[in-house]
């Protein structure tokens, strides 16, 4: 193999880190946020949430199985650049059909490796998810670190439109067909409707831009808000949207960038998170059930703890450590009673939602996993669940 | 046609040697063990290294040295003589006894890490947790080890392990450094024949 050329890592506060080039030669910036995750770095690149953000490996060796024409959760890579400590120097598993360098290149993703991946997400850890540049055209540091100062900022960051598919397409139930559920694409994983089709749930995926009227129109018995890059709060389309769902009491679920839409149409604030969550072994605490899952996350936002003032995240939920069931408050809102029912516990962020009067839940992490553990699995059954539920009661049918 | 060669005795048995840490090992582990003290410290924030001669002192230097490169952060380091402090003193003929080096601003209030090559009885840490109280009295005091041998014989663990090397009694780890011996290395002597 060839020498690979110098390539320099800046970060906003002019902390510097030298490598080499990885993938492709060129320069990049984004938000520097780290992904916990030893398995799994095929869907991490390719999940539309990363969108403008630089992801840092915490795990050492990456590209170790090389790339699957199967794994992929969207149609491209959307990471704006990769850092990693040492790439596997050949891939191998009978999945495979390529290696990762050569698939970064193709798609022109910038990366650099031979970083202290361990010093670099100690210091964003501990000072913050904070802007990046890295470069294998640019030698200066000083040059390049007046550019990263000069991106964009991932607070109020509009990007799902970005992200959204041009066209709607539908994924069909596998199996017996039971329901219909209209997805808002905000930046969608494959593993969603997939999830959905193994529960007989014909998937209607809409761009970003749809309004409640087009996506009732496919025949949906639900709506679905799904993950996405960006900052919430300049979500105000898909809020009104979700506002107009929860009026006319339509079955809601969401994932991740969907629960935060959740949470500000019920009036609830969303704030950024110092570092936020990003791998695939978080517990979080069912608070209907008491049950701890390990499940992946994937969030730099989160929905501020309801009813407690202007103090956004890190509140204390007594005996929230020790697994026990907490007694929740119920929280008083224009659409009625609604829970916290899940919570992280490493940092008692909120992780779920739960509307007690419409029929409407989210969730923070991603029970789809890819990559991740199926823990949470589950809450796609409560969603089939909460649609029959709803279709019989009123005794509406589709075919 | 010769018959072939009547057996012969087997050859002596050779003591087995196995290098368990090669240099770029030891750096790599070193590196790391750098890295976890700048974490469970809150970036070295108070805190001294003291090496245990003789290879602890090179190691303790190199320790700061690698933190410094991590987070820019300057961590004292110092040599703790234990000599006059083993337990065994009396039973072995009179040995030298070197020299202690406290860093300046001393140890008192201090998180003072422990630094040794091999962990195993504990009667080395226990004699160096008594020649601390020589020095000072250390808010809390840790212990980092480039190797982890076992069989312990004191209440003794390390907070930081470069390498665990589970070992029987009747093998012995020798660990050499570039500073003291010309080569970083780890290598286990004796044991089962392979």
């Amino acid at each position: 193999m060839t020498k690979r050329r110098p390539a320099i890592l800046v970060l906003e506060d002019g902390r510097t880190f030298h490598g080499e080039a990885y993938g492709s030669v060129g320069e990049t910036f984004g938000e520097a946020v780290f992904n916990t995750g030893m398995t799994g770095y095929q869907e991490t690149l390719t999940d539309p949430s990363y969108h403008r953000q630089v992801v840092v490996q915490t795990a050492p060796h990456i590209g170790n199985t090389g790339v699957n024409d199967s794994d992929d959760e969207s149609g491209r890579i959307w990471v704006a650049g990769y850092v990693v400590r040492d790439p596997a120097r050949v891939g191998s598993n009978w999945r495979a059909t390529g290696g990762l360098e050569e698939r970064l290149s193709a798609e022109g993703v910038v990366g650099v490796s031979g970083v202290d991946t361990r010093a670099l997400t100690r210091h964003l850890r501990e000072r913050g998810a904070m802007r990046v540049g890295i470069s294998s055209v640019e030698t200066d540091p000083r040059a390049l670190l007046a550019r990263v100062r000069q991106a964009p900022e991932m607070v109020g960051a509009d990007l799902s439109t970005e992200v959204t598919t041009a066209q709607p397409y539908v994924v069909a139930a596998s199996g017996e067909h039971r329901f219909t559920v209209a997805a808002l694409d905000l930046g969608i994983k494959r593993n969603v409707p997939r999830r959905l089709a193994a529960r007989g749930v014909t998937t209607h995926v809409l761009p970003a831009g749809s309004t409640v009227d087009d996506l009732l129109a496919t025949g949906a018995d639900a709506v679905f808000l799904s993950p996405g890059p960006g900052d919430p709060a300049t979500a105000d389309g898909p809020v009104a949207l979700a506002r107009e769902v929860l009026r006319r009491e339509v079955p809601l679920f969401g994932i991740c960038f969907g629960s935060q839409i959740l949470g500000r149409a019920l009036g609830f604030g969303t704030y950024k998170l110092g570092y936020g969550h990003r791998g695939i072994n978080q517990p979080v605490l069912d608070r209907v059930t008491g049950k701890v899952e390990v499940t992946s996350h994937n969030h730099g936002f989160a929905v501020a703890w309801p009813g407690r003032g202007q103090d956004p995240g890190a509140v204390e939920v007594p005996g929230a450590r020790h697994g026990a069931v907490v007694p929740d408050a119920v929280i008083e809102t224009e659409f009625g009673g609604v829970q916290v029912s899940h919570v992280c516990l490493n940092d008692n962020v909120v992780e779920g939602l739960r509307a007690k009067d419409v029929p409407a839940f989210t969730v923070q992490y991603h029970p789809e996993a890819a990559a991740g553990p199926h823990d949470a699995d589950y809450l796609f059954d409560r969603f089939a669940e909460l649609i029959e539920g709803r279709t019989h009661s009123e005794g509406r049918t589709h075919a | 046609m010769a018959y072939p060669p009547a057996a012969q005795s087997p050859p002596p048995r050779q003591p087995s040697v196995k290098v368990i840490l090669a240099s770029a090992d030891v750096q790599r582990v070193v590196d790391r063990i750098a890295h976890q003290i700048l974490e469970k410290t809150q970036g070295a924030e108070n805190t001294v290294l003291l090496g245990i001669p003789t290879r602890g002192a090179p190691l303790a230097k190199r320790l700061a040295a690698r933190i410094s490169t991590f987070e820019d952060v300057t961590v004292p380091v110092g040599v703790l003589d234990i000599t006059l402090h083993r337990d065994d003193l009396r039973r072995h003929a009179t040995r030298a006894v070197g020299p202690t080096q406290v860093p300046p601003g001393g140890i008192d209030g201090r998180r003072v890490v422990l630094v040794d090559d091999v962990l195993f009885s504990g009667r080395t840490v226990r004699a160096a947790l008594d020649a601390l109280n020589d020095v000072g009295r250390p808010a809390s005091v840790q212990l980092a080890v480039l190797v982890d041998r076992g069989h312990r014989e004191l209440p003794i663990r390390a907070d930081y392990v470069g390498k665990n090397i589970p070992t029987s009694l009747a093998e012995s780890v020798k660990v050499t450094l570039a500073e003291t011996d010309g080569t970083d290395e780890v290598k286990l002597y004796g044991g089962t024949p392979a």
